[in-house]
């Protein structure tokens, strides 16, 4: 591979990089909207007659979506990378 | 009822202070005090011997595999990634983490879960950002890092300051939180608990060094997520494995109703809650006890790997506490054997998730999680302790001061002796600050890190035009904008110094010193025309590939220096 070929290959996986780490972080300070007072309240909405209300949905789906975010980052660089990932 | 629950004061809010944010602290109550010695537990002290010999074992093993100073630091870089994974998850589910957090949920419902959040989502980003080009660049520690693109001297002290400071506040927050936490759980004297602590982690690492670290925080997080799921399990088994009749429950017996499913019970501000998250967040990040890490496995693919196995098994400790923590509002406050005369939960919030063992396992259940939160105990202070003798031994001694070219066995041997020494500081400064309000000091750790750590790396990872001058000026603004508005805040300004108002509103000012840190090393960087600071801009690329591509990789002749 030649440097300009290397040089290309690292700037895509940079903006790779820090397309996932922005998506990361819009997420997780989008967990502030708990505290913000709007005109729908839509994390305040329970599930149907439960308990279970969105702040606490918003949580668990956070956790969850990080993971699977890593898991897809991973599995990317696997299928691009060409086995040096 | 067990031996546990039968003396103890509030005193015990220290320990919530060793990693948690502080406004969780106040929230939940006095952070010194004394701590009034329980009845000892025989389960939990055979459990906790049973673990001590077992991890001793392990350091006698790893003893005869430490040879050098490469062993010693990154247990010779054969750590697998799921091992390292499952120890990094060890080194960050500390005490606080489970009993502190389970303890805010139980205090305030919802609002707990801020921290948890905030000490989870580090890990996608280390995976993202640092994991790979970290492993690549680095040997040791962070600061080698740093060190391959700007001037290695400067950069290596400011660095090295860095680390120490962290290194030290983490540490001393710890040693009180352990000592208060021991002398709660097993009846020990305060000062007895923080020299048994120093004296173990010390046999750890002294004579098997990250290798013996690594099995100890294995060890320990394999324990930690067998307590916490039979926990789990149980208090699942007594809402009939329903997560709504928990919910209810909870809702139904916590004085505060239905808020607590709900933010707003412990915190009103967006802002304040902000702090809170960047602070979490960048200052994991520049943790150099969690960064060091990375280099105990062979190669990129295993350090990647191993974020995210810490990831995996995080996410499913912090998912798991969610039922613990109202699992504790749902079975202890309809039971008055746990609460005080006077209304308060036996040894204070934080005393919750030992409580609910209680409720849930009995006796068996409660000397197991206790023995299980002395050993956390143990791995934490394992790792910090490796962390600060490799930036003493390693990265002042052989890299500044032998230039890179040390005796390998004078290394060695500074090493274990720097090890001694520092587990002698901790156990002096863990007795001096046994009655001093540590809220400030464990707020520190995380904020110098996010505000002088995390921007050095990232910068110097991603940025071009990073120049030494701008690193070393942004490092120092960091550092003295965050002690600055720690000092003028909440915990230092009206809580020790006695001031009405705080003329700095909150607890944790990275949100501020954060940016400023960032600000002042563009800026420093972008008007630097000195000569190093052109060779710092051109070794950028030399780097680049190597952080993308490995040492192999590096056969490029783009860089000039």
């Amino acid at each position: 591979m030649s440097d300009s070929d290397k040089l290309a290959a690292i700037r895509a996986k940079t903006r790779m990089r820090l397309l996932f780490a922005l998506v990361t972080l819009g997420c997780y300070f989008a967990f502030v909207l708990n505290w913000v007072d709007g005109p729908d309240r839509a994390l305040a909405q329970t599930l149907g007659d439960s308990h279970i209300n969105g702040s606490l949905l918003f949580f668990v789906g956070l956790i969850i979506s990080f993971i699977l975010l890593e898991l897809l980052f991973l599995f990317i660089y696997r299928v691009t990378g060409g086995g040096r990932e | 009822m067990s031996a546990l629950t039968r003396t103890a004061n509030s005193g015990f809010f220290t320990l919530l202070a060793i990693s948690l944010p502080a406004g969780f602290a106040l929230a939940a109550g006095d952070l010194s005090g004394e701590v009034e010695r329980q009845a000892v537990n025989p389960v939990a002290i055979v459990m906790f011997l049973l673990f001590v010999a077992a991890t001793l074992g392990i350091s006698y093993w790893a003893s005869r595999r430490t040879q050098s100073s490469k062993d010693f630091y990154t247990a010779g870089g054969q750590i697998t990634g799921l091992q390292n994974g499952t120890a990094i998850a060890g080194d960050f589910m500390s005490a606080a983490s489970f009993l502190g957090i389970t303890g805010l949920i139980f205090l305030g419902g919802f609002d707990g879960l801020v921290l948890a959040l905030g000490a989870f989502s580090a890990w996608p980003l280390l995976l993202f950002l640092l994991a790979k080009r970290v492993r690549n660049l680095g040997s040791f520690t962070f600061v080698d890092v740093v060190s391959q693109r700007l001037e290695r001297t400067r950069i290596r002290l400011v660095a090295i300051g860095g680390t120490i400071v962290v290194v030290i506040l983490y540490l001393i927050a710890q040693m009180v939180g352990a000592g208060k936490l021991i002398q709660l759980l097993f009846g020990l004297p305060y000062e007895v608990a923080v020299i048994s602590v120093s004296i173990l982690v010390l046999t750890y690492v002294t004579f098997g060094g990250m290798l013996a670290t690594t099995w100890v925080q294995i060890i320990k997080a394999v324990l930690l997520m067998a307590g916490v799921t039979i926990t789990a399990a149980l208090v699942l088994y007594h809402s009939g494995f329903s997560i709504e009749n928990l919910l209810a429950g909870a809702a139904a017996n916590h004085p505060r109703g239905d808020v607590i499913l709900s933010p707003g019970v412990l915190f009103q501000d967006p802002v304040q809650v902000t702090t809170i998250l960047v602070s979490m967040l960048f200052g994991t990040l520049g943790l150099p006890h969690i960064l060091m890490r990375l280099f105990t496995v062979p190669d990129m693919h295993e350090a990647k790997k191993s974020a995210f196995y810490a990831s995996l098994f995080m996410g499913y400790f912090y998912l798991a506490l969610i039922i613990l923590g109202f699992g504790t509002a749902m079975l202890l406050y309809n039971n008055p054997a746990f609460f005080t005369p006077e209304g308060t939960l036996i040894g204070g919030n934080n005393m919750a998730a030992i409580h609910l063992a209680t409720a849930v396992g009995g006796d068996l259940l409660t000397g197991f999680m206790s023995a299980v939160t002395f050993a956390t105990i143990l791995a934490v202070v394992a790792g910090l302790t490796v962390s600060g003798a490799a930036a003493i031994s390693h990265d002042l001694y052989a890299e500044v001061i032998c230039k890179g070219a040390p005796d390998s066995h004078k290394e060695l041997q500074l090493t274990r002796l720097t090890t001694l020494v520092i587990g002698v500081i901790a156990v002096v400064l863990g007795i001096l600050f046994e009655n001093e309000n540590v809220a400030f000091i464990a707020t520190m750790p995380m904020v110098v890190a996010a505000s002088v750590n995390f921007p050095v790396l990232f910068l110097s990872l991603f940025w071009p035009g990073l120049t030494t001058r701008g690193a070393i000026w942004g490092a120092l603004a960091g550092l003295v904008s965050s002690v600055g508005l720690i000092i003028v805040g909440p915990q230092v300004w009206v809580s020790v110094l006695g001031f009405e108002e705080p003329l700095f509103p909150y607890n944790y000012p990275a949100l501020f010193t954060l940016p400023l840190a960032l600000v002042v090393t563009w800026l420093v960087s972008v008007t630097d025309r000195s000569a190093r600071g052109e060779i710092d801009r051109d070794n950028y690329l030399r780097l680049l590939i190597r952080s993308e591509y490995g040492p192999e990789g590096e056969e490029l002749e783009i860089a000039r220096h």
